[in-house]
């Protein structure tokens, strides 16, 4: 498995690099879209100049920690996105006849993938530590990567969900379209402005809090009285990673059994 | 010893009805009907190891459902398979590394990089040894003739260099079966020999089995000695071919040039003119009723004729007939 993901990511590269002109072209486009996506954010965020006690460095240090991990899960596991796209054109044929567990062999078929994003957002994320004067040591260190790994499997745990429903449905497109509204939605601002009904949905149904808000909390020793959680649950992103991707793998082991694929 | 053994598949599709246009799809939207439409009903046949056999039926008959049941791409409704002792669905991995899948109008390479790049890939996803690989990928060199386009992106790849390419990735592995699905399609001549002559070469040297399903009979001519005809989800025929033949190309064609053209028509007791063209008649008759010899001085009692020859039938035209004659429904079958 390890060799195959390893070569998987040879051929991403490879592929990437073989059409030179494109690639720059890319790679100047993604600096100009997430220079902007920040300076949007940047505008948005400084209207309110304070948000439920959160002022705008730690709202910035907040949505770093949601890019980092939307950003790694763009980086590692976009193929799943397109599985209904493949379920409807047939070639997910040919995931099924890999000696891979099949969503294993989805993640590492290679396409044309390549880390632009993921060195972005760290960039960012370094810059929103700093700027919202976040004590690093050596529990920061240790902490962020298992977070942001975390907050990626909880993506992850949620488009796995969503792209499964295409073994009933074929197009999910509009459910995939309004999760991530959502998702872009509420990651932004401290989840205490919302409705008691849509933090609890944030929390437990859709555990986006978990991508940004706890850990954020965590780190800069905030507590949220509303909800039943104690400060410690920003670690606990891991875990409930781990959790919604089991919960999200047994759902797509009985959807595939469900495949029809096209044609007879 | 059986290699596949499949017994009783059975497919049954579940799907939306939607009336027509878009009156109908907006109906569809509150009100669903749902159709099942049964795909393969009840198949069964088991193959030996090292066995070339064809897997033929018109569209629509169930053929590609049935390779997909064997894969393990597909659940079956109900009915039992076990490729190499093992239920492929269930242990769909396990199997995969048993068999090798050349889908015709689909390729496993990758479109931007050369075909070296995607072996390489294969041989990561098989878990190949590197002598092993070395070895397949130099012998495969030598009869796909690869070694020209190793280094050429696929995209650049005309259809059957492509095609070449793709048998060779399937059998990097060693696999045990190998399923071809209309692997000669929309090649030329040429090419599809090629291929012919690989897939014979395969299936000797190695004892790979082959199941092969194809729209060109004259690929299951040239290399199957075995053909499973399905139609309509059942298995109507499956037996050698050579009994295909004798059982129902009881048909043949006298074909006469007359000494000069006639538009006047032709009859000739015992025959009927499938075709007259100028000078030219064919005349079909059964030979279990009509001796050829017969027919024959039937004509030149009639006739001054220039030229004669008997048409045996092909294959193609003993199953076109199969199926549109409908007579050979599994009832009136024997098997």
């Amino acid at each position: 498995m390890v060799r195959v993901y390893r070569e998987y990511w040879r051929i991403n590269i490879l592929t990437t690099l073989e059409y030179r002109e494109n690639f720059l072209m890319w790679l100047a486009f993604m600096l100009v879209y997430h220079g902007s996506a920040i300076a949007t954010l940047y505008v948005v965020l400084h209207q309110f100049p304070s948000m439920n006690g959160w002022d705008f460095r730690q709202m910035a240090f907040m949505y770093g920690f949601w890019m980092l991990a939307h950003a790694l899960h763009n980086t590692l596991f976009s193929n799943v996105s397109s599985i209904p796209e493949h379920i409807r054109d047939g070639n997910f044929d040919r995931t099924l006849v890999r000696p891979l567990d099949s969503l294993f062999a989805t993640i590492a078929t290679p396409g044309q993938i390549f880390p632009d994003e993921l060195l972005l957002a760290a960039f960012y994320f370094g810059i929103a530590t700093w700027y919202a004067g976040v004590h690093v040591d050596l529990a920061f260190v240790v902490l962020v990567p298992l977070i942001v790994a975390g907050g990626a499997l909880i993506d992850l745990a949620i488009d796995l969900a969503i792209s499964t429903l295409s073994f009933w449905f074929v197009r999910v497109d509009a459910l995939k379209w309004i999760t991530l509204q959502l998702e872009e939605e509420f990651t932004r601002y401290p989840i205490g402005i919302y409705s008691r009904s849509v933090r609890l949905v944030l929390t437990f149904a859709l555990p986006f809090a978990f991508m940004n808000y706890f850990p954020a909390m965590y780190f800069l020793h905030k507590t949220d009285s509303s909800l039943p959680l104690p400060a410690i649950a920003g670690v606990l992103t891991p875990l409930v990673g781990i959790v919604s991707i089991a919960l999200a793998y047994g759902f797509w082991r009985v959807g595939l059994d469900r495949y029809q694929g096209v044609g007879h | 010893m059986a290699i596949i053994e499949a017994t009783d598949l059975r497919k049954v599709f579940r799907s939306v009805v939607r009336g027509p246009g878009l009156g109908g799809a907006v109906r569809a939207l509150f009100a669903r009907d749902h159709e099942e439409k049964v795909a393969v009903e009840g198949v069964s046949f088991g193959l030996d190891a090292g066995e070339l056999v064809g897997y033929i039926g018109p569209n629509g008959a169930g053929k590609s459902t049935t390779i997909k049941m064997l894969t393990g791409i597909l659940v079956p409704t109900s009915g039992t398979v076990r490729v190499a002792g093992i239920a492929p669905f269930d242990h769909r991995a396990a199997n995969a590394q048993n068999i090798g899948v050349v889908f015709g109008q689909r390729s496993q390479l990758y479109w931007d990089l050369p075909l070296r790049e995607s072996f390489e890939l294969l041989r990561a996803i098989y878990d190949i040894p590197l002598d092993r690989f070395r070895q397949n990928l130099a012998h495969f060199c030598e009869i796909l003739d690869l070694e020209r386009f190793m280094g050429t992106p696929v995209r650049q790849l005309s259809l059957g260099e492509r095609m070449r390419g793709d048998f060779a990735g399937a059998m990097l592995h060693d696999p045990k079966i190998v399923y071809l699905d209309e692997p000669t399609i929309g090649l030329d001549v040429i090419a599809k020999e090629a291929i012919r002559t690989f897939i014979a070469e395969v299936n000797r040297e190695r004892g790979t089995t082959v199941i092969l399903t194809t729209h060109d009979l004259a690929d299951v001519e040239r290399l199957c000695r075995r053909i499973v005809l399905i139609d309509e989800g059942r298995v109507i025929y499956d037996g050698p071919l050579e009994r295909l033949r004798s059982e129902y190309g009881t048909h043949r064609t006298l074909v006469v040039t007359l000494a000069e053209a006639s538009s006047s028509e032709v009859v000739i007791p015992g025959a009927t003119v499938v075709h007259h063209e100028m000078s030219v008649v064919h005349l079909r008759f059964d030979r279990r009723t009509t001796a050829a010899e017969e027919l024959i001085r039937r004509v030149t009692e009639r006739h001054t004729i220039s030229d004669l020859a008997i048409v045996e039938p092909d294959i193609e035209s003993i199953v076109r007939r199969i199926y549109t004659d409908g007579y050979a429904r599994p009832e009136a079958l024997p098997s």
